[in-house]
């Protein structure tokens, strides 16, 4: 069984605008996987539909074998999910609202009290446990959020736009956990985010959508095979020979390559023809590369 | 899921005794309608007696009414015909501020996502913030008929060296009527809660429950329908029968789309 699995899901809203259009994934136990696209792509959507909170137009879509649009109650009991909108109670302490949401899980008081306080240490809120909530800031907040999340150990963590709002030192620090709940905890996590760089940094697989259609879906290695562009050479040196490589900047060349196989024999022939090299780097097509190109042959494909 | 129901009771009366505004609200009329007005109305009778429409509506009763000497029997017949018209309105007024901030409050804060995340039913949430509201407004109606109780008792001991006990309308009023007015207040203004926009909206939505009481107050002054027990009885009836319709049918309309669109 699946942990995710979506089949052909589309959702077009009561005003005519579609949302998403006949998306298909697949995400296994225990996956980091990255949902990633621009803002109005159909990452919140896709997570509303992955919990029940709207109604696929077509198709259907499966937590951990249930369908959320019949059994909304069953998915929310064994997921946690960190969005935006999902606000807590500012009238109430950090603990307060942990230990709250804890009961609305079915957990005792003296359990979720136990569970925030450890919670709220690992995400470094201990400090701030008895200040209300609306003397938190929003990186605190989002910290919140995310321990409120996991207040029921879930076995599936949606998490849309997780770090906005977070210093670097915290988005590492709650990047650290993630990661640690994924491989020993064995939790997937969907995450949707807009910040491709972030994504590639935490995930294991990724799915790029855009305007409701999902345009590629796999691991780093297989969206960089999808994309032609291939790798980057640079070169820095002097006394280059005459070759391929195109001069960017004072002593640093570039070249396109397919594999890097190709990287022994070119630096071969720039040193037997007198050139001198101080350093080669292999820069392989980011996240963000593939997005763009994915999406403007997406574009050149609608014209 | 009863720790979640009773987490979700104990955090709307929360709610609304950590709000000094809304807690200050609930207090007020329940005080001008069960202190200052009854101390009105035995001030009046006791020490103008002679006012010549006092009189006349002395002289209207029919003689079996007339127990006791004149303020007695005026007092009584305030007691208990008036002021239940007037107590009636506390469950809703209650209702109407701690309800009506409901779901659209929830949503207002941004909290109302979080919560339809849990592993309640929407039914069991709306049952939730029914019970709590339905609650809050018994609870302070019964002590606005403590307080009240203890204030004529008060009142009418030291001046006319007596007591004024409750006739049977008091008891069909606080077992059946109110509970039932209140469930019926309480169930409109949570749905009502959870598609307007604002708690204003909800609440302005709200007074309107407040009308058919105002034209039975009317009744009862002018005559033109006088309250009795027995048709007390039929109407706290029809209000527990219009009540639980109201709950059941109320409780499958929610979904979480209309519950979210804002």
């Amino acid at each position: 069984m699946k942990a995710i699995l979506l089949q052909n899901l589309s959702k077009t809203y009561a005003g005519g605008k579609q949302a998403l259009d006949h998306v298909s994934l697949e995400l296994g136990h225990g996956e980091v996987f990255g949902f990633l696209g621009p803002n109005g792509a159909g990452k919140t959507t896709t997570v509303k539909l992955l919990n029940g909170m709207l109604l696929p137009s077509e198709g259907n879509c499966r937590v951990l074998g249930i369908d959320p649009a019949k059994e909304p109650e069953k998915v929310h009991a064994f997921s946690g999910i960190v969005t935006e909108h999902a606000q807590m109670y500012d009238q109430m302490t950090g603990l307060e609202n942990l230990i709250f949401y804890g009961n609305i899980f079915g957990i005792s008081s003296g359990e979720a009290k136990k569970r925030a306080e450890k919670l709220l240490e690992q995400l470094e809120l201990a400090n701030a446990k008895d200040k209300k909530l609306s003397a938190y800031s929003t990186g605190m907040r989002q910290r919140l959020s995310l321990a409120r999340a996991l207040i029921h150990r879930p076995k599936i963590l949606f998490l849309d736009e997780p770090t906005s709002g977070l210093d670097p030192e915290s988005a590492q620090n709650v990047n650290q956990m993630l990661r640690t709940l994924a491989s020993e905890q064995g939790m997937t996590l969907f995450l949707c985010t807009h910040q491709l760089r972030y994504a590639q940094e935490i995930c294991t697989r990724y799915g790029l959508i855009d305007q409701g259609h999902l345009l590629a879906s796999g691991t780093l290695t297989e969206l960089r095979d999808l994309v032609p562009s291939g790798i980057t050479l640079e070169i820095r040196g002097d006394h280059m020979p005459a070759c391929s490589f195109t001069k960017t900047k004072k002593d640093i060349y570039e070249t396109s390559i397919h594999s890097e196989e190709e990287i022994p024999g070119l630096v071969r022939k720039i040193v037997e023809g007198g050139g001198n090299i101080y350093s080669v780097i292999a820069q392989k097509p980011s996240l963000e590369d593939i997005y763009f190109t994915l999406t403007s042959a997406k574009k050149e494909e609608n014209l | 899921m009863k720790i979640a129901m009773t987490a979700l009771i104990k955090k709307d009366f929360r709610g609304v005794t950590d709000n000094k505004h809304l807690f200050s609200a609930i207090l007020i009329l329940p005080l001008i309608l069960t202190i200052i007005l009854p101390s009105i109305f035995v001030a009046v009778v006791c020490f103008a007696p002679d006012d010549p429409d006092m009189q006349v509506l002395y002289q209207l009763l029919p003689q079996e009414s007339r127990g006791g000497s004149f303020q007695m029997t005026v007092i009584g017949l305030i007691f208990n015909y008036i002021l239940p018209l007037f107590f009636l309105m506390i469950p809703i007024m209650t209702a109407s501020i701690m309800a009506a901030s409901s779901f659209v409050g929830e949503k207002e804060k941004h909290t109302l996502e979080t919560l339809i995340y849990c592993p309640l039913s929407l039914q069991q949430i709306f049952r939730a913030k029914v019970l709590a509201s339905f609650m809050l407004s018994m609870f302070v109606s019964l002590i606005s008929f403590v307080a009240m109780l203890t204030v004529i008792q008060l009142e009418v001991f030291f001046l006319l060296d007596s007591l004024m006990l409750p006739g049977i309308n008091w008891l069909i009023i606080l077992l059946l009527v109110s509970p039932s007015i209140s469930l019926i207040a309480v169930t409109l203004i949570v749905r009502g809660s959870a598609k307007a926009r604002s708690v204003e909206e909800s609440q302005q939505g709200a007074v309107f429950l407040i009308l058919p009481l105002i034209l039975l107050a009317v009744g009862q002054f002018s005559g033109i329908m006088l309250l009795g027990t027995g048709l007390l009885l039929i109407l706290g009836l029809i209000c527990a029968l219009l009540a639980g319709l109201l709950l059941k049918k109320s409780m499958g309309r929610f979904t979480y789309e209309m519950l979210l669109r804002s």
